[in-house]
C-alpha cells in the first residue's frame, strides 16, 4: 500500500473515541486525521478533509450519524458504531451495511476495517448503494429538513415550514419568516413529506396546510392561496382540486 | 348455583316463609268457613311445601333465558306458559290432596271444591309463580351487574400492574451499552476508573432490581439510585455534566413510587446536557409543604431544535403512572423555554412512621 488510509472518528463520548484510537494503534497503515464530538463538526470535517474512512456513531445530539451522511452526501467508507438502535440495526441488516455494536472487540473492529478496505478498493462499492437506500428509507419518517448553507447547517422543523418554492435547479424553503435554499427538486421533497399536510398547489409551489389562511379568487379561473403570515402563493387549477380534496 | 337451594340459611328462611303462607291459607279457609282448623292445616301445609319447591324452579326458567339473547315476546310467552303450568299443577294438586285426605281421614267436614275456590287456587299458583319469575329475573340482573363490576375492577388492576411492570423495566439500553463501552475503553487508559465505573453500574442495576418490586420507596433510596446513575454518567460525560441537589431533610423520609426521579435525570442528560457543547448543570429541588411533596428538575437545553427532543412519551407515562397510583391527587407539569426545561411534580406527602 503506497498511501496511508485516512480515518475520521465521530462520537460524542470521549471514551468511545479513545477506544477506537486504541484499536487503531495496531493498524500502522491507518492515520487518524481528526476526531469529532458532534454531528455538525463531522459535517465540516468530512467536507474539508474528505477522509477515506469514517467511524460514525449514530446516536449523537443535534445531528445523528445518518443525518451527517444525508447532508454531506458521503456514502463510501463508512463504518457505523452504535450502542443500541433497533430501527437502524434492522435497516443495516437489510442492506448489508457494516456496523459495530458497542462495546466491540478488537477482533470485530479489525474485521470491519478489513471489510471496509476491500469495499474501498472496488470502483463502485456496493455499500454506496446500500447506504443510499438506507437513507431514503430513513427519511421517510422525516421530522425536519437539514439545509447546508455556506458551511453552516440549518435545521428546519417541518412544522415551521409555510411553503416551498421551486427555482431553476434548487428550492426555496420559506419557514418561520426565513428562506433557505436547498439543492433538491420540489418533487423529491414532496415525496418525502406527509401528503396529508403538504400539498402541491402549483407546478412550482408546495404549501403546508396548517399555514393556509384562505383561498381567494383573483380572476375568473385563477386562484391564490393566502397564508397566515400574509404571503400569497399561486394556485393552479389542478392544485385547487388537490387542496379541495384534502380540506374535505 | 341455585341462589336458594344451594344456601342453607336462605333455604330455611324460604321454607319458613312458605310454611307461614300455608298457615295463612288455612286461616283464610277457616275464616271463609270452608273447613275446620285441623283439616285446613293438614290440607294447606304440605301444599305450601310443594308450592315452595315448584316456585323455586322459576330460577332455572330465568337462567335459561339470558338477558342479552332474549326477545321480549318470547320471554313473555315462556313466562306466561310457565306460570300457567304452575297454576294448573297447583290446582290439580289441591284437588288430589283433598281427595286423598277425604279417603284417608274419613272426615265429615271435607273441603268442598267449588268452582269459585278452584279459580282462586289457580290464580294463586299462577300469580305466585309469575312473581317468582320476576323476582329471580331481577336477582340475576343484579348478579350480572355485580359480576361485571368485579371483572372490570379485576381487569383494571391487572392492566395497572402490567403497566407498572412495563414502566419499571424502561431502563434505557443505550445507557447500558454505552456504559459498557466506556468501561471497555477505560480498561486500557485508567484501570481504577474502569473498576469504579463497573461497581457504580452494578450498584445501579442491583438497586433498580431491588426497588422495582416495591410499590413505594423512600426518597432517600431513590436519591441513592440517582447517585449511582450519575456516577456512571459523570464518567461518560466528564465535566459536561454538573448536578445540584437541594433536598430538605424531612422530604428525604417521603415515600414515593420507585424510579420517578432517575428517568427524569436520564432525560435531562439525553435531551439537555448532551446537546450542549459546554454541558450544563441539572438542578433538583425537593421539599415538603403542608401535606404535599414538591419535586422540580431543571436543566439547560440547546436553543437549536435537536434530533433528540423526544416526544413527551416518557413524561406522559409518568403522568399515567401517577394517575394509576394517586388518581387526581398528583400533578406533573413541564415547560420548555429557549434555554431551559423545567419539570415540576406534586404528590401527596406520605412517609414511613418507622423511620
Amino acid at each position: 500500500m503506497n498511501k496511508r488510509l485516512q480515518v475520521l472518528i465521530v462520537d460524542d463520548e470521549e471514551l468511545a473515541r479513545r477506544l477506537s484510537l486504541e484499536y487503531l494503534r495496531s493498524h500502522p497503515d491507518i492515520e487518524v486525521i481528526g476526531e469529532c464530538e458532534t454531528g455538525l463538526e463531522a459535517v465540516d470535517a468530512i467536507s474539508k478533509l474528505n477522509p477515506d474512512m469514517v467511524l460514525l456513531d449514530i446516536q449523537m445530539p443535534q445531528l445523528s450519524g445518518l443525518e451527517v451522511l444525508e447532508i454531506t452526501g458521503r456514502r463510501s467508507g463508512v463504518i457505523f458504531t452504535t450502542a443500541y438502535d433497533q430501527y437502524a440495526l434492522k435497516a443495516f441488516d437489510l442492506h448489508a451495511v457494516d456496523y459495530l455494536l458497542k462495546p466491540f472487540s478488537q477482533q470485530r473492529f479489525d474485521d470491519a476495517l478489513t471489510k471496509a478496505r476491500k469495499l474501498l478498493a472496488q470502483e463502485t462499492s456496493s455499500s454506496t448503494q446500500a447506504i443510499e437506500t438506507l437513507l431514503t428509507q430513513q427519511s421517510e419518517k422525516l421530522q425536519r429538513l437539514l439545509i447546508r448553507d455556506r458551511g453552516q447547517v440549518h435545521v428546519v422543523p417541518l412544522a415551521s415550514i409555510d411553503y416551498v418554492e421551486a427555482q431553476d435547479d434548487y428550492i426555496l424553503i420559506h419557514a418561520a419568516g426565513k428562506s433557505h435554499m436547498k439543492t433538491q427538486s420540489l418533487s423529491e421533497l414532496e415525496a418525502q413529506l406527509d401528503a396529508s399536510k403538504f400539498v402541491r398547489v402549483h407546478r412550482s409551489f408546495l404549501l403546508q396546510l396548517n399555514a393556509l389562511q384562505a383561498i381567494e379568487k383573483t380572476s375568473k379561473d385563477s386562484q391564490v392561496a393566502v397564508l397566515k403570515n400574509g404571503a400569497q402563493v399561486p394556485v393552479s387549477r389542478a392544485g385547487y382540486e388537490r387542496i379541495k380534496a384534502l380540506l374535505n | 348455583m341455585h341462589p336458594i337451594l344451594s344456601d342453607r340459611r336462605r333455604f330455611l328462611v324460604y321454607i319458613t316463609a312458605w310454611m307461614l303462607t300455608g298457615v295463612l291459607i288455612a286461616r283464610l279457609l277457616v275464616a271463609a268457613d270452608l273447613a275446620n282448623w285441623s283439616f285446613a292445616m293438614v290440607f294447606s301445609l304440605p301444599l305450601a311445601l310443594f308450592g315452595g319447591f315448584l316456585t323455586s324452579s322459576a330460577y332455572f326458567v330465568c337462567r335459561s333465558l339470558p338477558f342479552n339473547r332474549r326477545s321480549f315476546s318470547l320471554a313473555a310467552l315462556i313466562f306466561a306458559s310457565a306460570s300457567m303450568i304452575s297454576g294448573i299443577s297447583w290446582l290439580g294438586l289441591c284437588y288430589g290432596w283433598n281427595k286423598v285426605l277425604v279417603l284417608a281421614l274419613d272426615e265429615v267436614e271435607v273441603l268442598h271444591m267449588s268452582s269459585h275456590l278452584s279459580v282462586l287456587f289457580f290464580i294463586t299458583g299462577f300469580a305466585v309463580y309469575l312473581l317468582a319469575l320476576l323476582a329471580f329475573d331481577v336477582y340475576i340482573a343484579f348478579d350480572n351487574i355485580r359480576e361485571a363490576d368485579r371483572r372490570e375492577a379485576a381487569s383494571r388492576l391487572l392492566a395497572r400492574d402490567a403497566e407498572l411492570q412495563v414502566l419499571r423495566s424502561q431502563i434505557d439500553p443505550h445507557f447500558l451499552f454505552n456504559s459498557l463501552n466506556s468501561i471497555s475503553a477505560l480498561t486500557a487508559i485508567d484501570a481504577v476508573a474502569a473498576r469504579t465505573m463497573t461497581i457504580a453500574l452494578a450498584d445501579f442495576f442491583r438497586q433498580t432490581l431491588a426497588i422495582a418490586e416495591k410499590e413505594k420507596i423512600s426518597l432517600k433510596d431513590e436519591l441513592r439510585l440517582c447517585e449511582n446513575f450519575l456516577a456512571v454518567e459523570k464518567i461518560r460525560f466528564g465535566k459536561k455534566l454538573g448536578i445540584e441537589f437541594e433536598v430538605t431533610i424531612e422530604a428525604e423520609t417521603a415515600l414515593i413510587p420507585p424510579m420517578i426521579l432517575q428517568p427524569l435525570l436520564e432525560n435531562a442528560i439525553k435531551h439537555g446536557i448532551r446537546n450542549l457543547p459546554k454541558g450544563g448543570i441539572i438542578k433538583v429541588t425537593i421539599f415538603q409543604r403542608d401535606c404535599w411533596l414538591h419535586i422540580a428538575v431543571e436543566n439547560p437545553v440547546s436553543s437549536a431544535p435537536g434530533n433528540s427532543t423526544g416526544n413527551g412519551l416518557g413524561l406522559n407515562n409518568l403522568r399515567q403512572r401517577f394517575f394509576a397510583l394517586y388518581g387526581e391527587q398528583a400533578r406533573v407539569s413541564w415547560q420548555r423555554t429557549d434555554e431551559k426545561f423545567v419539570l415540576e411534580m406534586t404528590l401527596p406527602f406520605e412517609h414511613n412512621i418507622h423511620e
